[in-house]
């Protein structure tokens, strides 16, 4: 690591970090919020039938499409985000308490509990959703599918936050 | 007039026999779920992982500190020192909870449904129960005239009637409850966890 931040400057490997969390959060984002649109919309008729619009292909797009993808990138996204997680700590915490910019510290604090739980409940996500599915675990299916996602949502929004007080471009 | 009255006995039968095999389905669904070890294993884990992690954030408890600053690890919980910058322990409380939670859902998938569904209701509302009774403690505490820190300091004692309610509520609640519970405490007790959590960092929203 050292012979690659010596190579492109410490604040550049960083930057790239940074934004490969944002791209990868971004992805993550697109999957978890079609997928719980098609639980809490479904349409009856599968998707390849269907002459609709964007809209009713997502809605009628079958949930476990999305299964793989969001365990995927659940898992990086999360990993890489602990590892920015330092430099975020020394570089933008730090001014953050200085300006007293507390409900944004307060706010990335609970982010880091969100996603610790939302990552523990990927293995029961992933089993929820196991083919065949098991009618009986519909509801929890439903319910783990929205927890994974308002943790998505909610890092998402805090982390850019977070990364206009002092990131990428700010 | 017979073979109506036959008809209906067999549309009858049919009913009840039609939902008599929801039952049993039902049943055997539960009955799969507590005895397939994956299911076991993974519902376990992020029950376990939502209790420990919530627990060891409370208490403080990493398994190691990191000095980002000075990249620096130091075993258990270490305060800031002087020129070594702002400790991290979440990576510390992460370390303990992914592991604990692992070894608590190996050992969960070694029991019998039974034990496994009584065992679940019973840590998940103590957990639930201490907490509540911990925090009634406090709001009293600091209500009244004299500055005692009574709870804080005796707040293992809270910990008392707990584990009688959540030794009563796992024995007395039937089993049927217990079974269609189970597999809800993965969804419940992170929800639970991150209220606690989200409580605790209220001094950031208040100042």
């Amino acid at each position: 690591m050292d012979a690659i931040t010596e190579f492109i400057g410490s604040s550049i490997f960083w930057q790239i970090l940074l934004f490969l969390h944002f791209m990868m959060a971004v992805t993550l984002l697109a999957a978890v919020t079609l997928q719980t649109a098609a639980i809490l919309m479904p349409m009856p008729q599968p998707a390849g039938n269907l002459a609709g619009g964007f809209i009713e292909r997502i809605r009628s797009a079958p949930s476990q499409w999305y299964v793989f993808a969001i365990v995927v990138l659940y898992l990086p996204t999360f990993l890489l985000g602990a590892w920015v997680y330092v430099k975020y700590r020394t570089y933008v915490r730090i001014p953050m308490e200085q300006i007293a910019h507390w409900k944004t510290v307060g706010s990335f604090e609970f982010k880091e509990h969100i996603v610790s739980m939302g990552v523990a409940l990927l293995p029961a996500y992933w089993y929820f959703w196991r083919q065949p599915l098991v009618p009986e675990h519909a509801t929890m299916r439903k319910w783990v599918t929205l927890f994974l996602a308002v943790s998505v949502w909610y890092a998402f929004l805090v982390g850019h936050t977070a990364n206009d007080f002092r990131g990428v471009g700010s | 007039m017979t073979q109506t009255l036959d008809a209906s006995q067999r549309v009858a039968d049919l009913g009840t026999s039609q939902s008599t095999s929801q039952a049993i389905k039902a049943a055997a669904s539960t009955e799969a779920a507590t005895t397939d070890k994956l299911a076991i294993f993974t519902i376990t884990f992020g029950i376990a992982f939502a209790i420990l992690y919530t627990q060891f954030e409370r208490l403080n408890w990493p398994f190691f500190t990191y000095h980002p600053a000075v990249g620096k690890i130091d075993f258990w919980m270490q305060a800031q020192r002087s020129g070594e910058g702002p400790p991290m322990y979440w990576y510390g409380w992460l370390a303990l909870s992914f592991p604990g939670a692992a070894i608590l859902g190996w050992i969960a998938t070694l029991l019998s449904p039974r034990a496994l569904q009584r065992t679940t209701i019973f840590t998940c509302t103590l957990a639930v129960l201490w907490s509540v009774i911990y925090a009634v403690g406090i709001y009293m505490d600091e209500r009244t005239s004299f500055d005692t820190d009574l709870v804080k300091t005796i707040g293992w004692v809270s910990g008392i009637p707990a584990l009688a309610g959540a030794g009563a509520l796992s024995y007395f609640v039937p089993i049927q409850w217990v079974e269609r519970l189970w597999t809800r405490w993965v969804l419940i007790m992170p929800i639970w966890g991150l209220i606690i959590l989200g409580y605790s960092l209220k001094s950031y929203f208040m100042r």
